[in-house]
């Protein structure tokens, strides 16, 4: 019985690092896949966010947040994915801003830019340190200048 | 009988005999399972997962013959078919009969007939604004999917599109695909010229060449109409790039494309035109130049506080 139970076991190894095996020979052929798949993740993820002990100020901007990029895309795609860093927010608030008939003027595009560095500087810190430690020291000093620019603006306000 | 037998006879045989046992060596198990990793690798690379294509790919000698190298305008047309199906199959369908709103047919076109020259400036230039084909209007842009061709695969596109589906036109030989391409080329920047422009320049040069302005307006300032497309039903500007992309964003995205555009309307029609997938039509150096034009495009002085 026991010799079974170390036969059941050595069998189950073999076949997962079989299935491991054909599994990393094929990856290289599914980048497409898995892209679609991050992005999928991201919108299967919460579409609202808690933001109940932000400033009032950024509550606000919350509203304007909602109210824009839903018309567009699911909310669960900016409040999950993977960009935290002030830079990151700009290209994509602003890339979606110069979209023919998005709607959202440069006032919207700055109030969604401010909410969502405010929101990644406290909802993703982890995931903001990680991306700062990563950066040059010029990059991450000007980084860091810009989220303070926006905790300036609205904390204790 | 000795004394040492008769004490062994004396002896009560009170245990059958026993086998030794001892534990596997750890690296076996390791090496058998590297092993089976290595082979499952090697499998998957080299299996062909059991694929009847693969072990029994014919049925017949006919069916064999028609794999071999052909020579000529069957070698023209064989060679033409896979660069058709990547570079006009997503809007002229695989069957040449076009699809509706968006590309006209091939199939018993009646420019398919006209002489190579003529037709050979459609994929080299592109054509925008309105055309009859086989008595239908037509009011739509194409990009010139042919530019980055070389003259040999553009022959083959054209002789595939001159034999396919019922069309017998004739094939279209390398040198013709040549002439034509040289007519459009007249005022293209030589390679000289080429050479003492800078990146932004060169950018331009590319942009004009691959007809980027068919759809994004000849000052890359949109406006091209692209019915049910949810950006307000327009081919969108491209000044503000260097807003939302950086170099390697944009390089990336005019690669890979954007072959489904969001609706204005779920339940309306597809818009009729979307971002080709330029990566394998635009070299890598002029990718390059083409995103330092774009993102030199955006006006000076317009800051918008974040």
């Amino acid at each position: 019985m026991r010799m079974n139970n170390k036969l059941g076991v050595f069998l189950l190894g073999l076949t997962a690092l079989a299935l491991l095996g054909a599994g990393m020979a094929r990856a290289e052929d599914q980048l497409d896949a898995e892209t679609k798949a991050r992005i999928d993740k991201y919108e299967q993820g919460p579409a609202t966010i808690d933001v109940s002990k932000y400033p009032q100020g950024i509550q606000d901007n919350y509203g304007t947040f909602s109210q824009k990029c839903a018309q567009c895309h699911k909310l669960s795609r900016p409040v999950n994915c993977d960009y935290a860093l002030p830079d990151e927010w700009s290209r994509y608030v602003k890339r979606m801003m110069h979209k023919p008939g998005s709607g959202i003027d440069s006032a919207d595009g700055k109030k969604i830019y401010e909410f969502l560095t405010y929101d990644s500087s406290v909802r993703k810190k982890a995931m903001l340190d990680d991306k700062l430690a990563k950066l040059s020291a010029d990059d991450k000093a000007a980084a860091v200048a810009k989220i303070k620019e926006v905790h300036d603006k609205y904390d204790n306000k | 009988m000795s004394d040492e037998l008769k004490s062994n006879l004396s002896q009560p045989s009170d245990a059958g005999p026993t086998a030794a046992r001892s534990t596997m060596p750890i690296w076996i198990i390791v090496l058998t399972l590297l092993l089976l990793f290595f082979g499952a690798v090697y499998f998957d690379h080299h299996s062909g997962w059991f694929d009847k294509q693969v072990y029994a790919p014919y049925t017949s000698a006919d069916q064999l013959a028609l794999y071999q190298p052909k020579s000529g305008a069957a070698a023209a047309q064989a060679r033409g078919r896979p660069a058709y199906e990547a570079a006009c199959g997503v809007c002229h369908g695989s069957d040449g009969l076009g699809k509706l709103g968006q590309a006209p047919p091939l199939a018993g076109s009646e420019w398919v007939a006209k002489d190579v020259a003529s037709l050979a400036r459609i994929p080299l230039a592109g054509l925008n604004g309105p055309v009859q084909v086989a008595g239908k209007d037509w009011n739509l842009s194409m990009a010139p999917m042919g530019a980055g061709m070389s003259d040999a695969d553009l022959a083959a596109v054209l002789t595939y599109i001159r034999e396919s589906w019922g069309n017998k036109y004739g094939a279209v030989s390398t040198d013709e695909a040549k002439t034509a391409r040289a007519a459009i080329n007249g005022n293209a920047p030589s390679a000289a010229d080429l050479a003492r422009m800078t990146p932004g320049e060169r950018g331009h040069a590319v942009y004009q060449k691959f007809g980027c302005a068919q759809c994004h307006g000849p000052d890359a300032k949109g406006g091209v109409p692209n019915p049910n497309a949810k950006t307000a039903e327009q081919i969108p500007s491209l000044i503000y790039v260097a807003d939302g992309y950086t170099k390697d964003e944009l390089i990336n995205f005019i690669k890979r494309g954007e072959r489904d555009i969001p609706r204005m309307n779920p339940a309306g029609p597809e818009p009729p035109h979307f971002m080709p997938q330029w990566g394998p039509i635009i070299t890598d150096s002029e990718l390059d130049d083409l995103a330092a034009y774009l993102l030199s495009l955006k006006p000076k002085g317009e800051n918008l506080g974040f």
